[in-house]
């Protein structure tokens, strides 16, 4: 439905391109889980703490439950569903190098947080493909995770940039 | 040759690549399309009577489908559950909407239901609700005061149940003691807080008229049970589901209104409703934790023998039972962890106050219990000029004695005999992997470069009842394509269930990992189990699959036989396939038989049902160790290293185990230096979001070293114990007994609750200080 109200967002999710008429007031987290289907967007706070929601809106991380639909609009998003485009090629289960050293690490339990985390992650390394632990360290403080204790997270990071060195 | 067994390996998780691609189906993943959306309308006072109601503007707003007081509700509808309560046990249970009284600042007062989440947040805060304030009472202690205000007036108390322990003589041994040392030990209150919040929702079953509950729940099956009694009708016309849960930690065991709010919600307006917490109402409508005093008193011979303890415990439960009511009680009783200490008193009280409902979460009430006891051993040690070390040495059980029967017993839970294990070796391997003996010159060489800062050790020992009974159930069928599917009652919450069952199904059956499938927590296939809690999932869901795995094999070989046309006797079941025991011809594998079977029109002959009973708890155990640094200037707590040893009996996934400890400490360290739920005066949370309530991040992880001793439980054919919750269990005990190692064992750290917050250190060093100046202190 079109008309008072309402404004049109146009963006492309992994690919997929989506238009359609929201509120103002809707959230680009929630424009992203109902409207484009986006479910590894994961809603965790609400307000900006946890970084479950992360997402890179062309090329920059961005919580997406403290944006507007309407920010985004004309904006190109990946999600951890999408992760191969900031990532490199994924294996025969769909799974980019970070994923998997994810995996390897025990760096997710309840895999709540895991997306946010992936997505940010990526970014970080495309920006700093050698990073120290401090670094790391420094740029996981946006994100939150109540299971795994960080520790195996850092160490799934130090991995996959190790493993991306030349 | 035999296929290399997936127990006890680090094998990779099963549920990870759906997880990692962000494709977990979680809760939110799956609210049916076209739902109607449900917000709850909650109490602003903590402590109050509602004199009315208006929702007449509210209920004509855009989208409202349906507002609902405690008025509306049908007549007859019962309360939440409390599932361990004693004779003495005195009502003070959660409505699932408050009628005439309200208890607590987040308490459910109307349901709001529109077509969009935004549409009944808008109209939610449209229904006005007018209340009479009463004085809200806000802690234990003033709860008991003669002046306090009763929150059940009727009751005529807010006291409202009360265990006991006795074992041996416990006065006769103070009478002759050579010390006695007391302890206050005031925990504060905590949340478990998964990054998942809750969410439910509710539908109608087409056809059946089967009510359909799918929820963020570590116990759909007793969900079932609790609803058939709230709506009074047969649980056979009851479902829950469970999908995967992003974090439980006990927070999810529990029975929440909006569980019963959407199912009744679905069945009058016949159309799905959903309900989704976010996180400034998760603080105060979720369970809370931990929130309790305990006085301690313990009796030391000469030597550093402990030859008697009297504890007593007064819990702040908040406004209602919630679904456990003795987790203090339960542990209390449980204070004397691995320490012999013949003689043993304990009370626990729980008491009512204008707070959200207190519950369990990871280790239940055992690490405040852990904390009391380990602060006293400190305390003895250093009266008694002992060696902490050697003074817990001299204590511990040793292995000759176990099992040792502790003479507790306790509402609805087994014995108290714990089983196996080496407690002394745990202790000592502890010791040398924080490096007890080279601390001394660690500690000196730093604090002489660093004249502003301390470094404390701290030591902790846990004994916690694990992988708790009464049974587990699990089926086992052969898909038409030759994959085996393993149906538990287990709530998948990021413990790696997926993973752990996996590995016992194919080891058991002899196939591949791949060929196995499980499905959890849907009360239509399994209605009856008791839930995923108290570190039980491993070891008796584990049990319950290798139990099922055998009695597949038994029905599949008999069938194989069968269909072969041969005497049972020629035949036998090896590494997934039927063979002949005289080797004359090629294996049946599993594929073949399935399609034989279906050809024949027997593939309901390829499944078994079965039910594990667990014939008494596996205690675990676990030796503990801190080091940190505190900077006396800024009252900074820093967890340098953290060492244990873990005896959770074998291995299934060392990795997974590894993984749960390690986010156990964290936690316990989170709770011990960072997180509370405060309130202000009038009892309204203070804590409204993670900005409030500082969770762990990796800046503030410590190096760890994991150790563990595998002594097999006799209690289960896998000989597994629990370690979801070992963790956090020896963590604030470790902690706090570093930063008095630290600080002075004469700082009173646990005198007052509230976590070791830099305001907090610096307020007691602050407080020493001017005692010291005016020569009150030693």
């Amino acid at each position: 439905m079109t008309g008072v109200g309402t404004n049109r967002v146009a963006i492309i999710v992994d690919g997929r391109a989506v238009a359609a008429d929201v509120e103002p007031r809707t959230l680009l987290a929630d424009f992203l889980r109902d409207t484009c289907g986006a479910v590894a967007v994961h809603i965790g706070c609400g307000e900006g703490t946890c970084g479950a929601c992360t997402v890179a809106l062309d090329g920059i991380a961005v919580r997406s439950c403290l944006m507007l639909a309407v920010q985004a609009d004309g904006g190109t998003i990946v999600t951890a569903a999408g992760l191969a485009a900031l990532d490199g090629p994924p294996d025969a289960q769909n799974l980019t190098p970070l994923q998997l050293a994810f995996r390897a690490h025990h760096a997710l339990q309840c895999g709540f947080c895991t997306p946010g985390i992936l997505v940010a992650t990526a970014l970080f390394l495309r920006a700093n493909p050698h990073p120290t632990r401090a670094e790391i360290v420094d740029h996981l403080s946006g994100h939150l995770c109540r299971c795994t204790g960080n520790v195996p997270i850092i160490a799934a990071i130090e991995a996959a940039a190790g493993a991306t060195a030349p | 040759m035999t296929r290399p067994l997936r127990f006890g390996t680090r094998t990779p998780r099963r549920e990870d690549p759906d997880l990692l691609r962000g494709e977990g189906k979680f809760l939110a993943d799956l609210i049916p399309q076209g739902a109607l959306w449900l917000t709850v309308v909650r109490s602003t006072d903590a402590h109050a009577i509602i004199l009315g109601l208006d929702a007449e503007a509210a209920k004509a707003m855009p989208g409202v489908a349906a507002i609902v007081t405690a008025a509306d509700l049908p007549a007859g509808l019962g309360h939440l559950p409390c599932v361990d309560l004693i004779d003495t046990s005195l009502p003070v249970f959660h409505p699932v909407l408050a009628g005439e009284r309200i208890r607590y600042a987040g308490q459910p007062i109307a349901a709001v239901v529109a077509s969009t989440p935004a549409q009944a947040e808008d109209a939610a805060a449209a229904v006005i609700v007018a209340t009479r304030k009463l004085a809200p009472v806000l802690s234990a202690a003033d709860a008991l005061r003669p002046e306090s205000p009763w929150l059940y007036p009727e009751l005529g108390t807010n006291a409202v149940h009360v265990t006991r322990q006795l074992v041996g003589d416990p006065d006769a041994a103070f009478s002759v003691a050579a010390l006695v040392v007391e302890e206050t030990v005031a925990v504060h209150r905590v949340g478990a807080a998964p990054m998942e919040m809750r969410g439910c929702f509710g539908e109608v079953e087409p056809g059946s008229g089967r009510l359909v509950l799918t929820s963020t729940t570590q116990i759909p099956q007793s969900v079932r049970a609790h609803l058939a009694e709230i709506l009074t009708r047969p649980a056979e016309s009851i479902l829950v589901r469970a999908p995967r849960l992003g974090g439980g930690f006990g927070l999810k065991e529990a029975m929440y209104p909006e569980e019963v709010l959407v199912l009744l919600l679905a069945e009058r307006l016949g159309r799905p409703v959903a309900f989704l917490e976010d996180r400034r109402e998760h603080f105060r409508s979720a369970v809370q934790a931990r929130e309790e005093t305990i006085r301690i008193r313990a009796a030391f011979a000469v030597d550093g023998t402990a030859t008697a303890v009297d504890v007593a415990c007064l819990a702040d439960i908040g406004g209602a039972y919630g679904l456990v009511a003795n987790a203090p009680g339960a542990a209390i009783a449980n204070a004397r962890g691995g320490y012999v200490m013949p003689n043993f008193r304990s009370v626990a009280t729980s008491v009512v106050t204008n707070k959200p409902p207190l519950n369990v979460y990871r280790g239940a009430g055992h690490p405040q219990a852990v904390l009391a006891m380990e602060r006293v051993m400190d305390k003895a040690a250093t009266a008694l000029g002992i060696d902490r070390a050697a003074i817990r040495r001299h204590n511990l059980i040793p292995a000759w004695m176990l099992p040792l029967d502790r003479g507790i017993s306790y509402s609805g839970l087994p014995r108290q005999i714990l089983d196996s294990g080496d407690y002394v070796h745990a202790f000592d391997m502890t010791l040398e992997a924080i490096g007890y003996a080279a601390f001394p010159a660690r500690k000196a060489a730093f604090e002489a470069a660093h004249p502003r800062r301390k470094l404390g050790l701290g030591l902790s020992f846990m004994v916690e009842m694990t992988a708790v009974g009464p049974d587990e159930p699990a089926e086992i069928e052969v898909l038409p394509d030759g994959r085996v599917r393993l149906h538990a009652a287990l709530t998948a919450m990021g413990q790696g269930i997926e993973t752990v069952l996996g590995q016992v199904v194919a080891d058991t059956l002899g196939i591949d990992l791949d060929a196995v499938e499980i499905s959890l927590a849907d009360t239509d296939r399994i209605p009856f189990a008791v839930g995923t809690y108290a570190s039980r999932g491993g070891a008796v869901g584990g049990s319950a699959a290798a139990k099922a795995g055998k009695a597949l094999i038994e029905v599949a070989t008999d069938l194989g036989a069968d269909l072969l046309g041969v005497d049972r006797s020629a035949v036998e079941w090896s590494e997934g396939a039927i063979v002949r025991r005289d080797g004359t011809n090629e294996p049946l594998p599993l594929v073949e038989l399935a399609r034989l079977a279906a050809s024949a029109g027997r593939a309901d002959a390829l499944r078994a049902s079965v039910r594990f009973a667990v014939p008494d708890t596996s205690f675990a155990y676990g030796a503990h160790a801190a080091i940190v640094e505190v900077d006396t200037g800024t009252g900074v707590v820093t967890v340098l290293d953290y060492a244990v040893t873990h005896d959770c009996g074998r291995l299934g996934n060392p990795m997974i185990v590894d993984g749960q400890i390690v986010g156990g400490v964290t936690q316990g360290i989170g709770a011990t230096l960072y997180e509370e739920i405060a309130f202000d005066a009038a009892g309204r949370p203070l804590t409204q979001g993670f900005f409030d309530y500082p969770i762990p991040v990796a800046a503030t992880a410590p190096r760890f070293h994991l150790l563990h001793l595998e002594t097999p439980s006799p209690h289960n054919p896998l000989g597994m114990k629990g370690a979801g919750e070992a963790g956090f269990t020896g963590t604030p005990a470790a902690i706090t007994n570093a930063v008095a190692d630290a600080l002075g064992q004469d700082l009173p750290l646990t005198r007052d609750p509230g976590p070791l917050s830099p305001a907090r250190i610096r307020a007691l060093l602050r407080e020493r200080e001017v005692a010291q100046a005016a020569g009150f202190s030693a």
